[in-house]
């Protein structure tokens, strides 16, 4: 957490050290907003922190802090609107916005600050892997509304399948991070385990991406995030038919809803994919995953024992009852 | 004993003529010094897209010693403080003219050069350098033609104002 920390003002970064472990476990925002009150979003409640109100100082500080005292190194970043740190963390801006001829040039006088924690989940996705796997790896869209950790399975999946496991082989994987969310890249180097055989295009659009990453990178899975545009699912079409497995993710609360939306029509046409993963509300227990085939019918996800891993419960030597002697 | 005296007080004053008059030729070479290390530091930031921190450490590389402390101190304690770049600046700025022979109007360019560094992008930074050094040349110019005005007369004037006063005791 000390890369979060130090990017903090001194008197905030005091309130932060109080919260308990389980507290920052469960933080997901922290949000700072000159001349209010702090608000912590933890998953599920939030809390605000109404003892101190960071001014227009503690802006600059936290400016500072981000581009090593060095504004004009975040010139693209401030063009975004979010500045990626150590650790994959993201921090989003808001302010007043300069333009030139007419696209956003730069945010300067910045009010609000985002700070979006990431998490890796190392392992959500074992499961999900393994159905995906029949004499190679399908084609697979991820299906769910925001914050239902798409981004997070997705990272998953290509750490596994880079890493392989017992029954899984391991391939090639080729990122392609638009939104610098999946590897959480600094200065091009992944902040996240993505396992040892991947490769990040970082900050790079889809379409040019998919296309540059099998010239130059030769992948046998190509990860991309958030797929919506014509010329997104053109690219896709053409990794497809090169050959190169696709792994993607789409926004959308149900399999019928994507497959009526006109831009992602040719997908479902071809039948692109082969198996469609959709996920549902997050709630403390993890992700509601349905996994489904290519024509939209539902299958059921492999559950396979993890090997080597111990399992006490399920061994019969303790079941019998103690309560009788 | 009287003599003795004498010559101790004409001592002092030549060698206060000579020290001023040394502070008066060193004045253009630094001011020269910290325009050099301005054009490194604009170099540094606009091709070599470095942050503060490191392209003052490479600045410090590049120039003669106490310039090179300036930046050199200013980047490891900017490392390790808290505060804003300018308060760090800023302090750094007052030890090291206390030991060189720039003047106050140095200080002010470069105190204000201090406000500007690191806030603005790559167009707005490489405007302002150009600021300092445009002002920096300014200031060169007249401390050439004080150095080319005084520095002799100075050195003659120590020596002599020592032997008057010598005249008026005796």
């Amino acid at each position: 957490m000390d890369e979060i920390l130090r990017i903090i003002p001194p008197q905030i970064q005091e309130k932060l050290r109080h919260l308990t472990i389980q507290e920052w476990d469960e933080l997901q925002e922290i949000r700072l907003r000159i001349g209010r009150p702090i608000e912590l979003i933890f998953s599920g409640h939030q809390q605000v922190l109404s003892e101190v109100i960071p001014s227009e100082r503690d802006s600059q500080y936290v400016i500072n802090q981000l581009g090593d005292y060095s504004i004009y190194r975040l010139e693209d970043e401030l063009r975004e609107g979010y500045i990626t740190i150590a650790g994959g963390h993201r921090v989003g801006l808001a302010g007043k916005v300069n333009t030139e001829k007419g696209f956003v040039k730069a945010i300067r006088h910045i009010s609000s600050f985002n700070i979006r924690i990431a998490r890796e989940k190392i392992g959500v996705a074992n499961e999900v892997v393994e159905s995906l796997y029949e004499d190679c790896y399908r084609n697979t869209l991820l299906i769910g509304p925001p914050q239902t950790g798409k981004t997070t399975l997705l990272r998953d999946m290509a750490r596994i399948i880079s890493e392989g496991s017992n029954h899984l082989p391991s391939r090639k994987v080729g990122i392609i991070d638009e939104r610098s969310e999946i590897a959480g890249s600094l200065h091009g180097v992944p902040q996240h385990q993505l396992g040892l055989r991947t490769d990040v295009m970082d900050a790079c659009p889809k379409a040019e991406g998919m296309m540059m990453m099998i010239r130059s990178m030769s992948p046998e899975v190509l990860i991309v995030d958030e797929i919506g545009s014509k010329e997104d699912v053109k690219a896709l079409m053409e990794a497809v038919y090169a050959g190169v497995t696709v792994i993607s993710t789409v926004h959308g609360d149900s399999y019928d809803s994507v497959k009526h939306r006109p831009s992602l029509r040719p997908l479902f046409q071809n039948h692109v994919f082969e198996r469609y993963i959709v996920l549902n509300e997050w709630d403390r227990s993890g992700f509601t995953r349905t996994l489904l085939n290519h024509q939209g019918q539902r299958i059921p996800l492999k559950k396979r024992c993890m090997a080597n891993e111990m399992d006490r419960s399920t061994s019969p030597t303790v079941r019998y009852n103690v309560g009788r002697i | 004993m009287k003599w003795i005296g004498a010559l101790l007080l004409l001592c002092a004053t030549t060698w206060g003529g000579f020290e001023f008059a040394r502070r008066l030729n060193e004045r253009p070479k630094q001011i020269r010094q910290l325009k050099n290390a301005l054009q490194v530091l604009e170099a540094e930031i606009l091709y070599g897209q470095s942050p503060v921190i490191e392209a003052c450490e490479k600045v410090a590389k590049q120039v003669p010693a106490p310039l090179a402390w300036f930046f050199e101190e200013f980047s490891a304690s900017l490392k390790q403080s808290s505060s804003s770049l300018y308060d760090v600046w800023e302090d750094r700025l007052d030890r090291y003219w206390s030991i060189s022979a720039l003047g106050e109007g140095e200080k002010e360019i470069m105190k204000q050069f201090g406000q500007t560094l690191g806030q603005h992008d790559f167009a707005g930074q490489q405007k302002h350098i150009r600021l300092a050094l445009s002002h920096l040349e300014r200031e060169l110019q007249e401390a050439q033609e004080q150095q080319q005005r005084y520095s002799k007369m100075v050195k003659s004037l120590g020596f002599l104002s020592g032997l008057l006063i010598i005249l008026l005791f005796i």
